[in-house]
C-alpha cells in the first residue's frame, strides 16, 4: 500500500492510471486503463466508484477481459466448456485437464447492467418466450443467440434438479434452440433418515450417503464427457491436483473475506469484494491468473489492515448481504448511505469452502456440490447466514431480491424471519433490477433508514452501558 | 427557541414547529405538494412563521423528512420518514410497539423497541397498491372525494372481493363491478380491505400491540377498521396522523441541537 486508500470515479482513475504507470506499475497482458472498457460498451462503469489500488485495477481488468481471453483460448485450439448453473463444481474438473477453459455463461446476467441494456439481450429473451417473469439470467439466451459475448462452446454442461427452476427453464429453451446440453442432476439435499449413514459436507451440513453416491455418479458422466471432448484421461491424480489448486484460490479468498469483513476500518469496497468472490465459481476463465489477481488484492488488503487504513469511515454500519445484486451500483449505494459489507451469501457459499482433500476426488466434489445453498432447505441456508453474521459482527442484513427469480420470492422472507428471531437484528428486503436508476431514491431511502435504525440502536446500547 | 420538522411527502408538505425545551407544538401547516418541492416548502415555512409572528432566527434547527426531503434547501439535515414517524408516534403514544404508516406513495410497518427506536421495518415495493394513491384512483373512478370513502364503507352490506392489487388492473375490476351492479359502497369496502391486506402482507399478522396508524391515509375513516380486521388486533389512529412525520423530525431536530450533532 503506497497511497491512501479511497474510492474514486473513472475520471479519477484516468489520472491515477497515468500516475501508477509512471511509477512503474507492472501490468499483465490484459492491463490498461479502466476507461477502455467503456469503449467496449460497458457504460455502467461511468457510474461506479472504484478502489484506487493497482490490485483492484488488475481485478477489474481481469474481469472485463474475459471475453478476449475466451476468444484467445479458442484461437489457441483449447476446448471451451460452458458450465451452467453449477456454481463451482465442474470448473474444478475442467481445469484439471490440459488445454480446457471453463466459463460461466450464466455470468451474462450482468451484461444488461454493465452495458445498461444497450446489448438488447433481455429483448431477445423476451422474443424467445422467456420474459421478465424469469430471472435476469435469461440474458444468457440473448448472449448465445447473438454470439457476441463469448465464443461457441465445445461442450455445455448444466446442473438441473434442485438448483433453480428459472434456470432450468431457460437452459431447456437454449437446448431447444439447438445448443446441446449435458445435464447432470443434483437432488434436493435432505437430512439423513434414522439408520442412514450421514456424510458430513463442507459448510457444516450433512446428507445421506446415498445422495452423495448419486451425485458422484452424475459427476462421473461429466468426467467421461470431458475426457471424450479432450481425448485425455481425467485421472484421480489430475483431479486431486485440480482440487488442490481450487483450494488454493478458496483459501486466499477465505483469508480476504476474514480480513475485510472483520477489519475495524473497511479496507476494500464491497464491489471489489463481490467480484473477487465471483471468481470462485469459475476463475474468470483462467484459474492460475485468478489466483495471481486474488493474491495481489489480498496483499493490498493485508497492508491496509495492518496500517489501519480503509475506504470508508470507522462508523460504517456493518451489513450482511444476501444474494448477488443485478445492478452492481447498489453495492456502491450501500456505502454511500453509510454501510459496509461484513459478510455475504451470494448463493454459492459452497464454492468458498475448501473441497475435502482427505477423500477420493470425485467423492470430495460430490460432497461439495451437495453443500450448494440452493439445493438445501431455507433453514440450512439461514443457519449458515446466522453463523456468518455472528462471525463477522454484522449489525443488519440486506436481502437483495432478484426480480423474477423464483427462489427469491419466498426464501428471502423465510430467512429474514429466522435472522430476526435468532439474532434480533434489523433485516431489509429490497429488489434490485439490472439497471436500478429509476428506483434509486426508493432504494436509497430504505438503505438510509436501515443505517439510521442501526445507529440509533448503537446509541441506546452506549447509553445503557 | 424553536425547532422545525418538515415532512415533504409525495402528496403534501407538512411543517411543524416545537419549543426546543418543552417539545410543545407551537405551530403547524400543510400544503399540497407539487413539482417545486423546495419553493413550496419554503413558502409554507415562511407563511407559518409570519402567521405566528416568528422570524427565521427564532428557528434554531430544521430537519426535513419524507420523499422529497433532499430537495428542501432550508433544512439543516435530513432523516428518513421511518425514523421520524417512529419518533413522532412515540412522543404521542410512548408505549407504541408497532406503527403502520400509509402515505401517498408508499406504506410501511415499523416495529418499535418500546423506547422510541425502530427495531425493524418493512416497506411496500415499487407499487401503488397499499398506498394512498390507490385510494385516490378508486375515489376518482367512483366520482367521490377521498374523505367520503369512510362513510361509504360504513354503508356497505357486502364488501366486494377485489382480486387484483395492481392499480391499473383494479381500475378495470372496478369498472366491471360497477357494470355488474355492485354498489359503490361495497366496492369501497372491498378496496379498503384489499389495501389493509396488502399492508398486513408486509409483516404478517404477528405484530405487537399497541398498533398505531399514522400518515395521510389514516385520516380516511374506515381504514383503521379495515386494518383491525386483517391484523386481528386493535389499531389506534395517531392524533393528527398526517403530522406525525413532521413532529418526529422536529423532535429529532431538538435532540440534535441539544447534543450538538449534525446527524442521528
Amino acid at each position: 500500500m503506497r497511497d491512501v486508500p479511497k474510492k474514486i470515479s473513472i475520471e479519477e482513475w484516468d489520472k491515477r492510471y497515468c500516475e501508477l504507470s509512471a511509477s512503474g506499475m507492472q501490468q499483465p497482458a490484459y492491463g490498461g486503463p479502466l476507461r477502455r472498457h467503456v469503449g467496449d460498451g460497458d457504460l455502467r462503469l461511468l457510474k461506479l466508484r472504484y478502489d484506487n489500488s493497482a490490485a483492484s485495477l488488475h481485478l477489474w481488468n481481469f474481469l472485463l477481459t474475459e471475453e478476449e481471453r475466451l476468444y484467445q483460448a479458442r484461437d489457441e485450439g483449447k476446448k471451451i466448456v460452458g458450465v451452467m448453473k453449477d456454481l463451482g463444481t465442474i470448473p474444478v474438473m475442467a481445469y484439471s485437464l490440459p488445454d480446457v477453459v471453463a466459463f460461466y455463461p450464466d455470468g451474462a446476467w450482468w451484461i444488461p447492467c454493465v452495458m445498461e441494456l444497450s446489448a438488447g439481450l433481455l429483448g431477445i429473451a423476451d422474443s424467445l418466450g422467456i420474459d421478465e417473469s424469469f430471472c435476469p439470467v435469461r440474458a444468457m439466451l440473448g448472449a448465445f443467440v447473438t454470439g457476441s459475448h463469448f465464443p461457441k462452446t465445445d461442450l455445455l454442461v448444466c446442473s438441473v434438479g434442485a438448483t433453480c427452476d428459472d434456470f432450468s427453464a431457460i437452459a431447456q429453451r437454449l437446448n431447444g434452440l439447438g445448443y446441446p446440453i449435458l445435464w447432470w442432476e443434483i437432488p434436493s439435499r435432505r437430512h439423513p433418515d434414522p439408520g442412514e449413514r450421514a456424510i458430513h459436507l463442507p459448510g457444516g451440513f450433512s446428507a445421506p450417503e446415498s445422495q452423495v453416491a448419486f451425485v458422484k455418479s452424475e459427476l462421473q458422466r461429466v468426467r467421461v464427457a470431458l475426457e471424450t471432448l479432450t481425448g485425455n484421461r481425467l485421472d484421480d491424480a489430475a483431479l486431486s491436483e485440480g482440487i488442490k489448486m481450487a483450494n488454493q484460490f478458496r483459501s486466499l479468498l477465505s483469508q480476504l473475506r476474514e480480513l475485510t469483513f472483520n477489519a475495524e476500518v473497511c479496507p476494500v469496497p464491497a464491489l471489489e469484494m463481490l467480484i473477487a468472490e465471483m471468481f470462485a465459481i469459475h476463475f474468470c476463465s483462467d484459474r492460475d491468473e485468478a489466483i495471481r489477481v486474488l493474491k495481489g488484492l489480498l496483499s493490498e488488503v493485508q497492508s491496509r489492515v495492518k496500517a489501519g487504513k480503509g475506504v470508508l469511515g470507522t462508523d460504517a454500519v456493518r451489513v450482511f448481504w444476501m444474494n448477488p445484486v443485478a445492478d452492481l451500483r447498489v453495492m456502491e449505494l450501500l456505502e454511500q448511505c453509510g454501510g459496509r459489507v461484513c459478510g455475504t451469501e451470494y448463493l454459492f457459499c459452497h464454492a468458498l469452502d475448501e473441497i475435502p482433500e482427505g477423500v477420493a476426488p470425485m467423492e470430495a466434489l460430490a460432497r461439495m456440490a451437495l453443500a450448494d445453498p440452493m439445493v438445501g432447505s431455507s433453514g440450512d441456508r439461514a443457519a449458515r447466514i446466522c453463523s456468518d453474521i455472528r462471525k463477522f459482527g454484522a449489525e443488519a442484513m440486506v436481502i437483495s431480491r432478484i426480480p423474477g427469480a423464483s427462489h427469491c420470492a419466498v426464501e428471502g422472507g423465510v430467512i429474514g424471519d429466522i435472522v430476526r428471531a435468532k439474532l434480533g437484528i434489523p433485516v431489509l428486503e429490497i429488489e434490485v433490477p439490472p439497471v436500478s436508476d429509476s428506483i434509486e431514491s426508493s432504494l436509497r431511502n430504505r438503505l438510509e433508514a436501515l443505517m439510521e435504525t442501526v445507529k440509533e440502536r448503537r446509541k441506546r446500547c452506549t447509553v445503557r452501558a | 427557541m424553536y425547532c422545525a420538522g418538515i415532512d415533504a411527502g409525495s402528496r403534501a408538505i407538512k411543517i411543524l414547529l416545537i419549543d426546543t425545551d418543552s417539545l410543545e407544538i407551537i405551530a403547524s401547516g400543510v400544503a399540497d405538494q407539487g413539482k417545486e418541492h423546495d419553493a413550496l416548502s419554503r413558502e409554507l415555512f415562511e407563511r407559518i412563521l409570519k402567521d405566528n409572528g416568528l422570524k427565521r432566527e427564532d428557528i434554531s434547527r430544521i430537519v426535513a423528512t419524507g420523499y422529497a426531503r433532499n430537495n428542501v434547501s432550508i433544512s439543516d439535515t435530513t432523516i428518513t420518514e421511518i425514523t421520524c414517524h417512529a419518533r413522532g408516534v412515540c412522543h404521542l403514544v410512548p408505549d407504541a410497539k408497532t406503527v403502520i404508516e400509509i402515505g401517498g406513495q408508499d406504506s410501511k410497518v415499523l416495529r418499535l423497541d418500546g423506547q422510541g427506536a425502530v427495531r425493524d421495518f418493512a416497506m411496500n415495493d415499487r407499487c401503488a397498491a397499499g398506498t394512498g394513491r390507490f385510494l385516490e384512483v378508486v375515489a376518482a373512478h367512483l366520482g367521490v372525494e377521498l374523505q367520503e370513502l369512510g362513510e361509504m364503507r360504513s354503508r356497505s352490506l357486502k364488501p366486494a372481493a377485489i382480486s387484483s392489487m395492481c392499480v391499473v388492473f383494479a381500475e378495470t375490476e372496478i369498472f366491471g363491478l360497477l357494470a355488474s351492479g355492485t354498489a359503490p359502497e361495497d366496492i369501497v369496502a372491498g378496496i379498503q380491505a384489499a389495501v389493509a391486506a396488502r399492508v398486513c402482507a408486509l409483516v404478517g399478522r404477528n405484530v405487537t400491540a399497541p398498533i398505531i396508524f399514522t400518515g395521510g391515509v389514516a385520516m380516511i375513516s374506515g381504514m383503521a377498521d379495515a386494518l383491525e380486521s386483517v391484523f386481528g388486533q386493535p389499531v389506534s389512529t395517531a392524533p393528527d396522523p398526517q403530522m406525525t412525520g413532521a413532529l418526529g423530525a422536529a423532535i429529532l431536530a431538538c435532540r440534535q441541537r441539544r447534543d450538538g450533532v449534525d446527524t442521528l
